[in-house]
Protein backbone atom coordinates (compact mmCIF):
# COMPACT_ATOMS: atom_id res chain seq x y z
CA UNK A 1 0.00 0.00 0.00
CA UNK A 2 1.25 3.46 -0.86
CA UNK A 3 1.07 5.73 2.18
CA UNK A 4 1.13 9.52 1.76
CA UNK A 5 0.78 12.36 4.26
CA UNK A 6 -1.47 15.19 3.15
CA UNK A 7 -2.65 18.43 4.73
CA UNK A 8 -6.12 19.92 4.47
CA UNK A 9 -6.59 21.29 0.99
CA UNK A 10 -4.00 18.98 -0.53
CA UNK A 11 -4.86 16.25 -3.02
CA UNK A 12 -3.69 13.02 -4.52
CA UNK A 13 -4.34 12.10 -8.13
CA UNK A 14 -5.14 8.49 -9.02
CA UNK A 15 -4.68 7.55 -12.66
CA UNK A 16 -5.51 10.21 -15.22
CA UNK A 17 -8.77 11.57 -13.93
CA UNK A 18 -9.44 10.81 -10.27
CA UNK A 19 -8.52 13.48 -7.70
CA UNK A 20 -9.01 12.95 -3.99
CA UNK A 21 -8.77 16.05 -1.79
CA UNK A 22 -8.61 16.24 2.00
CA UNK A 23 -11.29 18.81 2.86
CA UNK A 24 -11.40 18.77 6.64
CA UNK A 25 -9.91 16.94 9.59
CA UNK A 26 -11.84 17.02 12.83
CA UNK A 27 -10.84 14.59 15.56
CA UNK A 28 -10.84 11.14 14.02
CA UNK A 29 -13.10 12.16 11.13
CA UNK A 30 -11.52 13.05 7.81
CA UNK A 31 -13.70 14.49 5.04
CA UNK A 32 -12.47 13.82 1.56
CA UNK A 33 -13.70 15.10 -1.76
CA UNK A 34 -13.49 12.80 -4.76
CA UNK A 35 -13.45 14.15 -8.26
CA UNK A 36 -13.91 11.34 -10.75
CA UNK A 37 -15.61 10.73 -14.08
CA UNK A 38 -19.12 9.31 -13.83
CA UNK A 39 -17.91 5.97 -15.11
CA UNK A 40 -15.86 5.54 -11.93
CA UNK A 41 -18.18 4.28 -9.21
CA UNK A 42 -17.29 5.51 -5.73
CA UNK A 43 -18.71 3.75 -2.66
CA UNK A 44 -17.92 3.55 1.02
CA UNK A 45 -15.99 0.32 1.54
CA UNK A 46 -18.29 -0.82 4.35
CA UNK A 47 -21.36 -0.55 2.10
CA UNK A 48 -19.76 -2.85 -0.47
CA UNK A 49 -18.76 -5.23 2.32
CA UNK A 50 -22.33 -5.13 3.67
CA UNK A 51 -23.75 -5.89 0.21
CA UNK A 52 -21.25 -8.70 -0.34
CA UNK A 53 -22.21 -10.21 3.03
CA UNK A 54 -25.92 -9.80 2.28
CA UNK A 55 -25.55 -11.44 -1.15
CA UNK A 56 -23.49 -14.29 0.32
CA UNK A 57 -26.06 -14.93 3.06
CA UNK A 58 -28.90 -14.83 0.52
CA UNK A 59 -27.18 -17.10 -2.01
CA UNK A 60 -28.33 -20.65 -2.65
CA UNK A 61 -30.95 -21.26 0.04
CA UNK A 62 -31.75 -24.93 0.67
CA UNK A 63 -34.54 -26.59 -1.29
CA UNK A 64 -36.46 -26.91 1.97
CA UNK A 65 -36.19 -23.19 2.66
CA UNK A 66 -37.36 -22.37 -0.87
CA UNK A 67 -40.29 -24.77 -0.65
CA UNK A 68 -41.50 -23.50 2.73
CA UNK A 69 -41.07 -19.86 1.72
CA UNK A 70 -43.00 -20.50 -1.46
CA UNK A 71 -45.77 -22.20 0.49
CA UNK A 72 -46.01 -19.48 3.16
CA UNK A 73 -45.89 -16.77 0.54
CA UNK A 74 -48.67 -18.31 -1.54
CA UNK A 75 -50.82 -18.61 1.58
CA UNK A 76 -50.10 -15.03 2.69
CA UNK A 77 -50.86 -13.59 -0.73
CA UNK A 78 -54.06 -15.60 -1.07
CA UNK A 79 -55.21 -14.23 2.29
CA UNK A 80 -54.54 -10.71 1.09
CA UNK A 81 -56.52 -10.92 -2.13
CA UNK B 1 -32.09 9.66 -13.84
CA UNK B 2 -34.59 7.03 -14.80
CA UNK B 3 -37.48 6.36 -12.46
CA UNK B 4 -38.50 2.75 -12.56
CA UNK B 5 -41.88 1.12 -12.33
CA UNK B 6 -42.56 -1.42 -9.65
CA UNK B 7 -45.12 -3.36 -11.63
CA UNK B 8 -43.92 -6.23 -13.72
CA UNK B 9 -45.75 -6.79 -16.98
CA UNK B 10 -47.45 -10.18 -16.70
CA UNK B 11 -45.54 -13.04 -18.22
CA UNK B 12 -42.41 -11.05 -18.89
CA UNK B 13 -40.22 -13.23 -16.70
CA UNK B 14 -40.91 -16.37 -18.70
CA UNK B 15 -39.60 -14.74 -21.84
CA UNK B 16 -36.26 -13.68 -20.45
CA UNK B 17 -33.27 -15.41 -22.01
CA UNK B 18 -29.79 -15.45 -20.49
CA UNK B 19 -29.25 -12.44 -18.26
CA UNK B 20 -25.79 -10.93 -18.50
CA UNK B 21 -24.50 -8.82 -15.62
CA UNK B 22 -22.56 -5.82 -16.90
CA UNK B 23 -20.69 -5.83 -13.58
CA UNK B 24 -20.60 -8.56 -10.99
CA UNK B 25 -22.66 -8.59 -7.79
CA UNK B 26 -20.64 -7.65 -4.69
CA UNK B 27 -19.24 -10.87 -3.22
CA UNK B 28 -19.51 -12.79 -6.52
CA UNK B 29 -16.76 -11.36 -8.71
CA UNK B 30 -16.68 -14.07 -11.40
CA UNK B 31 -20.38 -14.67 -11.88
CA UNK B 32 -21.87 -12.97 -14.90
CA UNK B 33 -24.58 -15.09 -16.55
CA UNK B 34 -27.91 -16.07 -15.04
CA UNK B 35 -31.30 -17.38 -16.04
CA UNK B 36 -34.51 -16.26 -14.38
CA UNK B 37 -37.02 -18.99 -13.59
CA UNK B 38 -40.39 -18.55 -11.87
CA UNK B 39 -40.74 -20.81 -8.83
CA UNK B 40 -44.50 -20.73 -8.52
CA UNK B 41 -47.60 -20.38 -10.66
CA UNK B 42 -48.17 -16.78 -9.67
CA UNK B 43 -44.64 -15.77 -10.71
CA UNK B 44 -44.07 -13.86 -7.48
CA UNK B 45 -41.00 -15.79 -6.41
CA UNK B 46 -38.30 -16.47 -8.98
CA UNK B 47 -34.84 -17.97 -8.98
CA UNK B 48 -31.88 -16.22 -10.53
CA UNK B 49 -29.75 -19.21 -11.38
CA UNK B 50 -26.06 -18.87 -12.24
CA UNK B 51 -24.84 -20.36 -15.49
CA UNK B 52 -21.23 -19.95 -14.35
CA UNK B 53 -21.56 -21.82 -11.05
CA UNK B 54 -23.98 -24.72 -11.12
CA UNK B 55 -24.98 -24.57 -7.44
CA UNK B 56 -25.40 -20.81 -7.17
CA UNK B 57 -28.81 -19.20 -7.20
CA UNK B 58 -30.60 -16.26 -5.65
CA UNK B 59 -34.27 -15.94 -4.83
CA UNK B 60 -35.75 -12.75 -6.23
CA UNK B 61 -39.13 -11.01 -6.18
CA UNK B 62 -40.59 -8.05 -7.99
CA UNK B 63 -41.05 -5.28 -5.45
CA UNK B 64 -44.59 -4.32 -6.52
CA UNK B 65 -46.45 -6.97 -4.55
CA UNK B 66 -44.65 -6.19 -1.29
CA UNK B 67 -43.37 -2.63 -1.46
CA UNK B 68 -45.70 -0.85 -3.87
CA UNK B 69 -44.20 2.59 -3.31
CA UNK B 70 -40.64 1.44 -3.98
CA UNK B 71 -39.36 3.29 -7.05
CA UNK B 72 -35.58 3.22 -7.24
CA UNK B 73 -33.84 5.89 -9.29
CA UNK B 74 -31.14 4.47 -11.47
CA UNK B 75 -28.09 6.65 -11.96
CA UNK B 76 -27.28 7.78 -15.49
CA UNK B 77 -24.07 5.77 -15.68
CA UNK B 78 -25.83 2.50 -14.86
CA UNK B 79 -28.72 3.35 -17.19
CA UNK B 80 -26.17 3.86 -19.98
CA UNK B 81 -24.33 0.62 -19.13
CA UNK B 82 -27.63 -1.28 -19.30
CA UNK B 83 -28.79 0.57 -22.41
CA UNK B 84 -31.91 1.79 -20.59
CA UNK B 85 -33.70 4.71 -22.16
CA UNK B 86 -37.12 4.38 -20.54
CA UNK B 87 -38.57 2.91 -17.37
CA UNK B 88 -40.68 0.46 -19.40
CA UNK B 89 -37.49 -1.39 -20.34
CA UNK B 90 -36.47 -1.93 -16.71
CA UNK B 91 -37.38 -5.00 -14.69
CA UNK B 92 -36.58 -4.46 -11.01
CA UNK B 93 -35.88 -7.52 -8.85
CA UNK B 94 -35.10 -7.68 -5.15
CA UNK B 95 -32.70 -10.27 -3.75
CA UNK B 96 -34.48 -12.30 -1.08
CA UNK B 97 -32.79 -13.57 2.07
CA UNK B 98 -34.91 -16.56 3.11
CA UNK B 99 -35.27 -16.55 6.87
CA UNK B 100 -36.56 -19.30 9.16
CA UNK B 101 -40.08 -18.23 8.25
CA UNK B 102 -41.88 -15.62 6.19
CA UNK B 103 -41.74 -13.01 8.97
CA UNK B 104 -37.94 -13.17 9.18
CA UNK B 105 -37.45 -13.19 5.40
CA UNK B 106 -35.91 -9.98 4.09
CA UNK B 107 -35.24 -8.28 0.78
CA UNK B 108 -32.42 -5.97 -0.24
CA UNK B 109 -33.93 -2.58 -1.12
CA UNK B 110 -30.55 -0.85 -1.16
CA UNK B 111 -29.22 -2.76 -4.14
CA UNK B 112 -31.94 -4.03 -6.51
CA UNK B 113 -31.08 -6.03 -9.60
CA UNK B 114 -32.19 -4.08 -12.64
CA UNK B 115 -32.64 -5.93 -15.92
CA UNK B 116 -33.09 -4.36 -19.32
CA UNK B 117 -35.83 -6.64 -20.61
CA UNK B 118 -34.99 -5.83 -24.23
CA UNK B 119 -31.27 -6.62 -24.08
CA UNK B 120 -31.16 -8.83 -20.93
CA UNK B 121 -28.27 -6.77 -19.62
CA UNK B 122 -28.44 -6.36 -15.87
CA UNK B 123 -26.65 -5.01 -12.81
CA UNK B 124 -27.11 -4.93 -9.07
CA UNK B 125 -27.54 -1.19 -8.67
CA UNK B 126 -26.31 0.40 -5.45
CA UNK B 127 -28.73 3.19 -4.61
CA UNK B 128 -27.74 6.39 -2.87
CA UNK B 129 -30.79 6.41 -0.60
CA UNK B 130 -29.55 5.42 2.84
CA UNK B 131 -33.18 4.88 3.95
CA UNK B 132 -33.27 1.67 1.89
CA UNK B 133 -31.96 -1.21 4.00
CA UNK B 134 -30.15 -4.26 2.64
CA UNK B 135 -32.38 -6.31 4.96
CA UNK B 136 -35.95 -4.97 4.81
CA UNK B 137 -38.73 -7.35 5.88
CA UNK B 138 -40.33 -8.82 2.75
CA UNK B 139 -43.74 -8.24 4.27
CA UNK B 140 -43.07 -4.64 5.27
Amino acid sequence: MLVLSRRVGESVVVGDDVTITVLEVRGDVVRVGIDAPRSVRVHRAELLAELAASNTESASPSEDAVASLNEELTRALRKRS
Amino acid sequence: MIATMTETPAGVQQQLPVIELVRPMPGFPDTHRFTLEPLDDTGVLSALRSLDHADLKFLVVSPGTFHPTYAPEIDDETAAALGLTSSEQALVLLVVHAGRDLASTTVNLRAPIVVNIETSRAAQVILDEVAHSVATPLLG
